[in-house]
């Protein structure tokens, strides 16, 4: 379905001539340019948009501004979720040589990080390549303007067998004095056989800065390796966030992904897993934490396209004033993907009565041999456990926020970075303390 | 300390209690017989502040306050306790922090200190010798996963830590078996002071076999229609509750 003309879509066409510096060549460039140029973007008649509407982020023109000073505090709390992480700040869009770590700072042997502009020969080709073989779809519009139109963004490569120990910690600072400000970080990442890395990344935009992000990740994991894969939303309320991320996971390699939706006023995150070689596992988290008129749309795909592998999957939405939340999963296995073990779970907490999800969790099996189940609930904090809290001593308004923060630690006990689990606990509760109140 | 009089309360529209009346004082153990549907557990519920029953006539004051009145935390902070008699279990909520958040809610509220997490821990050390309880279920979430004899005695520890003026037992007997029964029991008998009482409510005579009450009651159709001492216990027992019921409609 076809939405033509927007205000978005023209100001996209235009920065093909006015900006300069694109990260990727040509041959990856041009058939992106050519979709964009086509203008079409997704409705709600599509299916996989029908529950999410578009126009906060096709009804903007973003502007040329420079970005608003920078709260140094602010800055140093978004490191507090990983200090012992090597840090790579982006603001606007533009690496932040001030505030990010010294790149030589890192010497981990087998890991090198390379700024996307600056790739170069082999490097560029080793890059596009993964791009060129992911699973994100012709017809999916926002990639094309990741790819077409991307100025910024890592390549991030681990030798075989290197085991890198330091997490690398990427924080996107998007700010705007007046006009909307637009980033589109692109990161590739690729693990070669039996290497492992832990990465997280941060999305946040100070005050009312109004923003616009489309970042892509593709993310290639060969035999063996090993990937934390974390993604952390605190963006405030004028900001649009629409994300894709494509992994591929080799033979007996294992992808863990963690997002947390927590802030923007529209989310859509789409992440598309598929199984290159048997024995492979992805263990998917999420929590979407919605108050107000926040919308925050989970999507995942996964193909098992492999025997032997293996998939768990547990999302939880804790949706409080008008909020919605979308929970869109679908596993997908493959008639040769025999002794496959995929499960999927989606829990959704509704804290008021204009607060809605939409869950949508989806099996197709081809395999005849396989130990699948899925399933998804939508209720209220349960009366039974608040009443036993109450008759302890524990007052109501206490009682449900302990409550509603079990039902979100329930995944953040699984991160796996000490410091970044405090900080996203901590988020939660200070989110959950302002919006949990007693029901009249 | 617990004074109930003509206490009628009803459940969608349909009265299960109808005209209570039972005074307990302090240093008092009382058990409260009954067949199943006479009302004991609303009573239970009732008096811990459950929503879902109507109050439609009576009263019932606790350490002279209108207990009916009151939200349940209060009643807890008071020196309120209900064991359950199906306990809880509430996942992601650790066994400890809510122990520890429990009693720190009652000791405020009787203007003492909050504990640290180190005084704490070693209060609760010794209360669980008590009901000689596995260290690893602190850990874990709240009644998640633990057996019902395990649930039973989570309960009798949390008594232990918060150490309630009155304590209300909803058939905490059952479904133990004797061993379960025999600590549940000792725990309570430990508990016990000349400034506390106890309410136990109870389908079976066995656990006053470890728990001698001063009082026993049956109640029956909402009413308690007999009470007596431990020795009605033992005629309960033998003769069953027909009886009674007989000769209360005689009367």
């Amino acid at each position: 379905m076809a939405q033509l003309t927007n205000n978005f879509s023209d100001w996209l066409n235009q920065r093909v001539d006015t900006e300069s510096s694109f990260a990727f060549s040509e041959a990856v460039r041009s058939p992106s340019l050519s979709k964009l140029a086509g203008g079409i973007f997704p409705t709600r008649k599509d299916e996989e948009w029908r529950y999410t509407p578009l126009g906060p982020v096709l009804d903007s023109s973003p502007g040329k501004d420079s970005a608003s000073e920078l709260d140094i505090d602010f800055i140093s709390n978004l490191k507090q979720a990983v200090p012992t992480g090597h840090t790579i700040i982006f603001i606007n869009g533009d690496y932040s040589e001030k505030y990010s770590d010294d790149p030589l700072s890192l010497d981990d042997t087998g890991l090198s990080i390379t700024h996307l502009t600056q790739l170069k020969g082999p490097a560029l080709k080793m890059a596009e390549d993964i791009i060129v073989h992911s699973n994100l779809t012709d017809d999916n519009i926002f990639q094309h303007i990741s790819l077409g139109l991307s100025q910024a963004g890592l390549f991030i490569h681990v030798e075989k067998n290197a085991a890198s120990k330091t997490p690398i910690h990427i924080i996107h600072i998007s700010t705007a004095h007046s006009a909307t400000s637009f980033t589109n970080p692109v990161n590739v990442v690729r693990l070669e056989n039996n290497s492992h890395l832990k990465i997280v990344e941060q999305y946040a935009s100070p005050g009312d800065s109004a923003v616009i992000t489309v970042p892509a990740n593709y993310i290639q994991l060969e035999d063996g390796a090993g990937l934390e894969y974390y993604r952390i939303g605190i963006e405030n309320a004028e900001t649009q966030h629409v994300c894709n991320t494509s992994v591929k996971v080799g033979a007996s390699a294992s992808f863990t992904s963690h997002q947390y939706l927590l802030g923007s006023n529209l989310t859509r995150s789409n992440l598309e897993v598929s199984f290159s070689g048997p024995g492979a596992e992805a263990v998917l988290r999420g929590v979407y934490l919605g108050d107000d008129n926040q919308h925050l749309d989970v999507r995942t795909y996964l193909d098992h396209a492999h025997p032997h592998c293996s998939s768990d999957q547990h999302f939880r939405g804790i949706l409080n004033g008008h909020s919605r939340g979308v929970f869109n999963g679908l596993v997908l296995v493959r008639e040769h993907a025999q002794k496959t073990d995929a499960q999927q779970s989606n829990k959704n907490l509704l804290l008021s009565r204009d607060a809605r999800v939409d869950a949508k969790p989806q099996l197709e099996i081809f395999a005849d041999d396989v130990k699948c189940a899925h399933g998804a609930t939508v209720g209220e904090l349960d009366s039974d456990a608040l009443f036993y809290l109450q008759s302890r001593g524990i007052d109501k308004k206490d009682a449900r926020l302990m409550l509603t923060r079990a039902f979100a630690a329930e995944v953040t006990q699984e991160i796996g970075i000490e410091s970044l689990q405090t900080y996203v606990k901590g988020k939660i509760a200070t989110s959950l303390d302002e919006i949990v109140s007693p029901r009249v | 300390m617990l004074s109930i009089k003509n206490l009628q309360v009803s459940v969608d529209e349909k009265p299960i209690l109808k005209g209570l009346n039972l005074e307990v004082k302090a240093g008092e153990i009382h058990a409260i017989m009954g067949p199943n549907g006479s009302g004991k557990s609303t009573l239970a519920h009732v008096l811990s502040g459950r929503e879902g029953y109507r109050v439609d006539a009576g009263s019932a004051h606790y350490k002279g306050l209108d207990l009916l009145e009151m939200a349940p935390e209060i009643r807890a902070r008071e020196g309120m306790f209900l064991a359950f008699q199906y306990p809880i279990e509430i996942p992601g909520v650790n066994n400890t922090s809510f122990l520890k958040k429990a009693l720190n809610e009652v000791r405020k509220h009787r203007g003492e200190e909050e504990l640290d997490a180190i005084d704490f821990l070693s209060l609760i050390k010794k209360q669980m010798n008590l009901v000689e309880m596995k260290e690893d279920l602190l850990k874990r979430p709240v009644n998640q996963g633990f057996s019902g004899g395990e649930k039973k005695r989570n309960e009798i520890l949390q008594m232990a830590v918060l150490n309630p003026t009155l304590a209300i037992l909803d058939e905490t007997d059952s479904g133990l078996d004797i061993d379960a029964l025999r600590i549940v029991a000792g725990g309570v008998n430990k508990l016990r002071t000349p400034e506390n009482a106890f309410v136990i409510i109870t389908h079976y005579q066995r656990l006053l076999d470890y728990i001698v009450p001063d009082f026993v009651h049956v109640l029956s159709d909402g009413q308690i229609i007999k009470s007596g001492t431990k020795e009605l216990a033992y005629e309960l027992e033998e003769r069953g509750y027909d009886w009674l019921l007989e000769d209360s409609e005689k009367v």
